[in-house]
């Protein structure tokens, strides 16, 4: 099992004291493994101190407000791919059938999308094929990388760590396509006013000229069509 | 992968097996590819089910499922087929239905129970010493703890939370409540049980199995048209929309049908396709003016005025100058219009009094049973006075003759209307009548050219009473004088002239509605005309808009007064259509056991909302309109001068409306005492009321023993969307920050009341515990203390019925709920389980107390024909006839769960039944045990099981006379003792039809008809309101029996409202010049119509929802408006008055009229909502800028049909009357860096 995947899955898991005593473990796997830069690796050492050591009743509102809460940091990673769109439901079957595929039948109450459901089976998998599916999803980790950064925290290391053993650079007009979203940058406010805008809307050629038919269609409803009946006062 | 390799583009296999005739043949390439096309549409199975609250559509969808995920769903086409020459009901659904499965796994699903982590950190380290309920003790001892998580309600701060700890914090907080302070303080607010029965059900079982007190919503909705009650007894009953086909004519007022009620707007296509006319009413050129063939835009909130003119032409038209024979036999059988008013003096004046009754008389007209109830007519028959049968004396008491048979004592009448001719009347007098028209304010035509009475000449009759000679005339020819018609017998203010401006006449109404006299003349006479052609075939549809004014009840009588006078109601075609927010539970007799826990103890308890929000949210610490703005000139004598909140004490006090909590001490103990003291509970609570020593809570919200202090919130979003005072209940309810910028009456110096006690210091954060169960982070889940994941409409098994088709469908869960999350029957069921396991030593089997109001269709509705409050000394406190009956009730909080999962025994004892009648239920109970099995071993052993979803849809099923033939069958033999008529034919041949779970879930299927309502199902007719009152000749369940347009009731009578008439919007004075800045000058009508982008007030935070109108909350203006306050489309502004601000993009259209701004109804603050410069948090909901405003005349109680019943009368949440200042926003602020959601409590800038 390739054990940093499954650390990472672990690091992006709901904190719990488990994992907080098990942090010396992640850290030294973290730690050891080459195929992250000395420069990543010391970038994660923030957020293992933080699992670490920080009140667990903080690190789990933390965890809530970011990645239950922020749709733009949801974990689930179709949120980002698909969001609310009917061809969600079809890849994640597509998913499941991934990891049924491979052997293992997922037993979590989360959806076959969630990051670390995703990590622990890439664990499994030859490095090659792990690193492919990384890849495909280096974009998204770029863009909650980005957001993560903005909001000062720490857990942005994990995402810059994953895009180094996806061993790619993400696509950039993908990420910044995701980043455009609105509420990602509410300081600039021309940006955000752009993506509201409707464009107006023009009736024919000249849109001052007037319609004739309308006008006495208009006229005719003002007339009764039924005369008073009989014997009505007047 | 692409499959160009395998696939042949140019060439042909030249050997070729055919088979089939040649329809097939083998081929001997790769077939692969088709595979692609294949599982494009590939699935697992599909699954019926619908969307489960609040959405009237109500339709049957097909959810399909693939590898156990939703992938899709699609309209189901199945209905049963109605008859030849009526189009189908399919297809039903909308684009906002088929975009629910992009909704189930989005981000905004609440995946976890949820609790705010201060607490959580607390309770965890609390309960290492301690057992569940002395943790909740303790920490409510403690306010430094009560307050670390009290404050920081909807500032973030959840964690996770195992159901084990959620549901144990719940029932520990419930049973210390019930302990503490008594059951009574246990809310829970849930709305219409229609739209997912069991969900509702699940919650309410729970709190009446333990005390708790279930709210009402349809009132607090102000959906609820007190005008229906009123006039009809009933609380809303209309056709279904296929009846929209069979109409003649077609009237929209206020209701916008393509935009609101899609699924159905195609019979009002399609009935125009069949040469069916019609008009539109409203002030904004809507959707539905589009297909009107006129469109009359009156202004807003003068509806009552057009109304009164549709009115007096009618009447000119069809009833005076020329006899529609018709409208008056109609009339005659079916209204009170031959009711006899007794003209009564007041200061040398004559005022309409009370109706005539048997009492009255000498001899009572030989009428022993009620004759206080008998209202009396003239007959032409005998030429003598008469108690015809049918009213309300008859109902109660006695057999037989509780009819609308034209008959009394047994011998046939023909009543006469009118006493107009010079034969018919011994006198003509000036009686007096209120005119409001010169009340108006504002952007409101005031007319200055008529007198606030206007006395006008009326034909009587001299009768002798016992108390003397007097003179009577009949609600026709006051009604007319009303109207402002001119009948020959001289004297002021009555002409024959429209284009007189008197009060009436379509000049008059011109004048205030601005639509032109000549078109209101126009669109009346074709009503009628098409309603005497016809025999009633002219329909009003009518939206909720018009029912969110203060003076919503003139609206609508002015309506119904129209459809009366012109024969339409309970005729299929014609009558008023109003279909909003309750939602027809079909099934209702059936769930109500299930819901309330009928079958364990009665009665449950019921609380009107709007009462009960505006004490315990403190709105009434700031109640700017008295009650002496809006009295009658004509009132009588009375102690009228009290604040809105005394009224409802006194209506409480009276036994009228109910209360939440019940009394200062907690009933439990109350209960004991008695027993110590050896006395019956009813003589032991009455003698202590007396004496002071027990006081009712309402007489002192503020005091901590009177709050609230647990909540429940389910299938609602009762903070950001229905709230209205949104900023109050966040000051007050919850304690945290708000945006309310007014003073109190006692900063203001303003009138205090006389009966409720005034603290100097109002109380934040009455709540304990917030609880909020539901499958999306909702503006009040973001508020609460817990948020409990709830399955989604796909993932559980429930119910369905509307008013606007006839069918019952199933929800069923298609899949597994997502992440942790339970159907709400799991929830309640794990919490009920809970508190059975945690309450030992704390509660056992104890005697509880329930004050019961005087009840609508129970021999208790004739309790008070003259008002009299015991407290002052007017009568005896008598328990359940000058006051709220005090009821025994016995708990058993050890059996709690026992209890919920399964079918108790008091359904066996004492019958199942409602609206007035019941019948023995044995047969379906025994039928229960063999259906469900029974329970083998705990407290209900024996009895009929309730574990699952389905076993309580069976139970429904089982017991409702709509879904169980033989129920049917003999809910109808109930009926024909007290009518002494034959009706059972209607449910002829469906003796041994019963509809089980599995047959809906195979196809919706139609409902068999039953005298809990007023339509049938047949084969000829469509569902009618009305329709077995006028076919079947069962009463109205009113005063007279009949549709009652006149209301006698005293209160009535001195808010002026014993007729209806135009009555302008009321000044709620929330723009104070302390509010309002300088150069902020446009002032604005605010108006919440409901929107096209959500279903009902649910996800409108659906991302696609979003991206089809304006990602954010948004509110309209007119060009013109806009202009004046330098606002162009698109613009952030703000909109603020004395209760709040919020903030939105504007939507500058030539749509609005000008003068009014239209914000649609529940748009999220969770959502692009960025902060107000005005008090400096997050902009507001649509209700950060309302307030509720109570009304004296819908807290009448205890005279028929104006009696309490839950969510059938009482208070209600007007809207419409506020104005706002609306301006442009200067720096959008979006108050998102860490700081400013962590921010302690600041008090909103004054």
């Amino acid at each position: 099992m390739d054990r940093t995947l499954k650390a990472f899955s672990l690091l992006l898991s709901y904190p719990t004291c488990e994992l907080q005593h098990a942090m010396p473990e992640i850290s030294a796997v973290l730690a050891s493994d080459t195929r992250l830069t000395a420069a990543a690796r010391r970038a994660l050492r923030p957020l293992v101190e933080e699992l670490s050591g920080r009140d667990i009743y903080e690190l789990e509102e933390q965890f809530v407000l970011l990645f239950d809460r922020s749709r733009t940091l949801s974990l689930n990673l179709f949120e980002h791919v698909h969001g609310e769109s009917r061809d969600r439901g079809g890849a994640m079957v597509s998913l499941v059938e991934t990891y049924r595929e491979g052997g293992f039948d997922p037993v979590t109450s989360e959806l076959p999308d969630h990051l670390p459901v995703l990590l622990e089976f890439l664990a499994t998998r030859p490095p090659l094929v792990a690193q492919e599916t990384l890849a495909d999803a280096a974009h998204i980790f770029e863009a909650l990388n980005a957001r993560l950064i903005r909001r000062e925290s720490p857990y942005g290391a994990v995402f810059a760590s994953l895009i180094q053993l996806a061993g790619v650079k993400a696509d950039k007009e993908a990420v910044a396509e995701m980043l455009a979203q609105p509420d990602d940058d509410p300081t600039d406010l021309e940006a955000l006013d752009e993506v509201w805008e409707e464009s107006e809307v023009l009736f024919g050629p000249d849109p001052n000229a007037g319609c004739p038919q309308a006008r006495e269609m208009l006229a005719q409803m003002d007339l009764p069509v039924n005369p008073a009946p009989r014997h009505a006062a007047e | 992968m692409s499959h160009l390799l395998d696939k042949l583009n140019f060439l042909e296999s030249k050997n070729l097996e055919e088979f089939s005739d040649g329809f097939g043949k083998t081929t001997n390439e790769s077939r692969d590819w088709e595979d692609t096309y294949r599982n494009r549409w590939r699935h697992d199975k599909v699954v019926r089910s619908t969307h489960g609250v609040n959405c009237t559509g109500s339709c049957s969808w097909k959810i399909y499922v693939k590898s156990g995920i939703v992938t899709w769903e699609t309209q189901q086409t199945d209905y049963p087929r109605t008859r030849a020459d009526l189009p189908n009901h399919e297809p039903r659904g909308c684009a906002r239905g088929a975009s629910y499965s992009w909704y189930l796994y989005s981000a905004n699903r609440v995946k976890n129970p949820l609790v705010r982590g201060r607490l959580m950190k607390v309770w965890r380290k609390m309960r290492e010493t301690m057992d569940p309920i002395a943790a909740w003790t303790k920490l409510q001892a403690d306010p430094i703890l009560r307050a670390s998580y009290v404050e920081t309600r909807g500032k973030g701060g959840f964690v996770r939370a195992t159901w084990d700890e959620a549901t144990e914090i719940t029932a520990a907080a419930n049973a210390y409540t019930a302990k503490t302070y008594g059951p009574d303080r246990v809310f829970g607010f849930s709305p219409i049980p229609a739209m997912s029965m069991v969900s509702y059900a699940a919650g309410s079982r729970y709190l009446s199995l333990m005390g708790g007190v279930c709210m009402s919503f349809y009132d607090w909705y102000c959906d609820l048209p007190p005008a229906s009650p009123m006039t009809w007894g009933e609380q809303t009953d209309v056709p279904e929309s296929a009846d929209w086909y069979n109409s003649g004519y077609l009237l929209l007022w206020g209701s916008n049908v393509p935009q609101t009620r899609t699924p159905d707007a195609h019979f009002y296509t399609e009935a125009r396709y069949k040469g069916t006319k019609s008009a539109v009413i409203c002030p904004d050129y809507s959707e539905a003016a589009k297909f009107g063939d006129v469109w009359l835009n009156a202004k807003q909130g003068t509806d009552a005025a057009l109304a009164m003119a549709f009115g007096h032409v009618i009447l000119r038209e069809f009833h005076l100058d020329r006899q529609c024979e018709y409208f008056e036999d109609y009339t005659r059988k079916y209204s009170d219009f031959p009711m006899l008013v007794k003209i009564e003096e007041k200061n040398g004046k004559m005022i309409p009094g009370r109706f005539l009754r048997a009492d009255d008389l000498d001899g009572k007209l030989g009428e022993d049973n009620n004759p206080a109830w008998k209202t009396v007519a003239f007959d032409g028959v005998s030429n003598s006075l008469v108690a015809p049968n049918g009213s309300i004396g008859y109902r109660w008491g006695e057999d037989g003759e509780w009819n609308l048979e034209e008959k009394a004592k047994t011998a046939d009448t023909k009543l006469k209307t009118t006493f107009v001719l010079d034969e018919d009347h011994d006198d003509v007098l000036g009686v007096d009548f209120p005119y409001f028209g010169g009340e108006a304010y504002g952007q409101f035509e005031t007319d200055a050219d008529h007198p606030d009475v206007l006395t006008r000449n009326i034909p009587v009759k001299r009768v002798k009473t016992a108390d003397g000679e007097i003179a009577v005339a009949t609600v026709f020819d006051l009604f007319c004088a009303n109207y402002g018609l001119d009948r020959g017998l001289g004297g002021d203010w009555v002409t024959s002239d429209y284009a007189d401006e008197m009060p009436g006449t379509p000049a008059w109404a011109e004048k205030i509605t601005g639509v032109p006299a000549d078109k209101i003349a126009h669109v009346a006479r074709e009503f009628a005309d098409n309603a005497e052609k016809t025999n009633g075939k002219s329909m009003i549809i009518i939206g909720a808009a018009m029912n969110h004014w203060f003076h919503m009840d003139m609206n609508y009588r002015g309506v119904i007064n129209m459809l009366v006078m012109c024969g339409c109601v309970g005729q299929s075609g014609g009558g008023w259509a109003h279909y909003v927010g309750q939602e027809k539970l079909r099934p209702q007799t059936g769930w109500q056991p299930l819901a309330f826990a009928l079958d364990w103890n009665r009665p449950p308890r019921h609380m009107n909302s709007t009462s009960a929000w505006y004490a315990h949210t403190d709105q009434w610490r700031y109640e700017t309109l008295k009650a002496d703005e809006i009295l009658s000139p004509t009132a009588p004598e009375g102690d009228w001068d009290i604040s809105l909140i005394d009224y409802n004490i006194r209506a409480e006090r009276m036994g009228w409306l109910p209360s939440a909590p019940q009394l200062k001490t907690n009933p439990l103990e109350v209960a004991k005492a008695a027993k110590d003291a050896g006395k019956e509970i009813p003589a032991y609570v009455a003698e202590n009321l007396k004496s002071g020593d027990l006081e009712m809570s309402c007489e002192d919200p503020d005091n901590p023993a009177n709050w609230p202090r647990n909540l429940f919130v389910w299938r609602s979003n009762l903070l950001g969307s229905s709230g209205k005072g949104h900023e109050y209940f966040l000051k007050h309810l919850l304690g945290t920050d708000h945006g309310v910028m007014g003073k109190d009456l006692g900063e203001d110096g303003g009138q205090l009341p006389k009966e409720a006690k005034w603290h100097e210091d109002a109380p934040r954060g009455k709540l304990d515990l917030l609880v909020t169960i539901d499958f999306r982070m909702s503006t009040t889940a973001v508020y609460s203390d817990i948020v409990l994941p709830t399955a989604s409409w796909y993932e559980k098994d429930d119910m369905n019925t509307s008013d606007m088709h006839p069918f019952i469908h199933p929800l069923q869960a298609a899949v597994d709920p997502a992440y942790e999350s339970k159907s709400d029957w799991e929830i309640f069921k794990s919490i009920a389980k809970k508190f059975q396991e945690i309450t030992p030593g704390y509660l056992e089997k104890e005697t509880d107390i329930v004050a019961l109001p005087i009840l609508h269709d129970t021999p208790a509705e004739i309790a008070q024909d003259q008002v009299k409050d015991w407290k002052k000394g007017e009568c005896d406190l008598i328990p359940g006839k000058t006051a709220p009956a005090y009821i025994a009730v016995e708990r058993d909080y050890t059996a709690l769960y026992d209890r919920f999962t399964a079918l108790g025994p008091m359904l066996d004892k004492l019958g199942n039944g409602g609206k007035g009648i019941s019948w023995d239920t044995q047969e379906e109970i025994d039928n229960l045990a063999a259906l469900n099995g029974v329970q083998l071993d705990g407290a209900a052993a024996g009895r009929p099981k309730i574990e699952t979803a389905i076993d309580a849809c069976e139970v429904i099923l089982m017991l409702a006379p709509e879904t169980n033939g033989n129920v049917a069958v003999k809910a109808w033999h109930a009926l024909e003792k007290a009518t002494g008529r034959e009706h059972a034919h209607l449910a002829k041949g469906e003796h041994g039809n019963k509809i089980r779970f599995h047959d809906i879930a195979a196809q919706p299927r139609k409902i068999i008809s039953s005298p809990t309502w007023s339509g049938i199902e047949s084969e000829k007719v469509s569902y009618n309101a009305g329709y077995t009152n006028v076919h079947e000749l069962i009463p109205w369940r009113t005063l007279t029996g009949r549709q009652q347009l006149y209301q006698d009731h005293l209160w009535m009578l001195a808010f002026g409202e014993g007729f209806m008439s135009y009555r302008p919007p009321v000044d709620l004075k929330t723009i104070t010049k302390d509010v309002q800045d300088d150069g902020d000058n446009l002032v604005l009508n605010f108006i919440t119509p409901h929107q096209k982008w959500g279903i009902h007030s649910t996800y409108t935070d659906n991302l696609l929802m979003l991206t089809l109108n304006r990602g954010g909350p948004v509110v309209w203006l007119s060009e013109v408006d806009a202009k004046s306050a330098g606002i162009v489309d698109n613009d952030w502004i703000e909109v603020y008055n004395t209760n709040g601000a919020l903030t939105a993009r504007a939507v500058v259209s030539q749509r609005i009229k000008e003068g009014t701004t239209f914000m649609y109804h529940a748009q999220e603050k969770i959502v692009n909502t960025p902060g107000s410069e005005k008090t400096g948090h997050r902009g507001g909901i649509h209700n950060s800028v309302t307030r509720a405003v109570l009304k004296p005349t819908h807290m009448i109680g205890g005279y028929a049909q104006q009696s309490y019943g839950f969510n059938y009368y009482g208070t209600v949440g007007s809207n419409r009357d506020e104005f706002v200042v609306v301006r442009k926003m200067k720096k959008v602020d979006w108050l998102d860096k860490e700081e400013s959601w962590k921010a302690p409590a600041q008090e909103a800038k004054v």
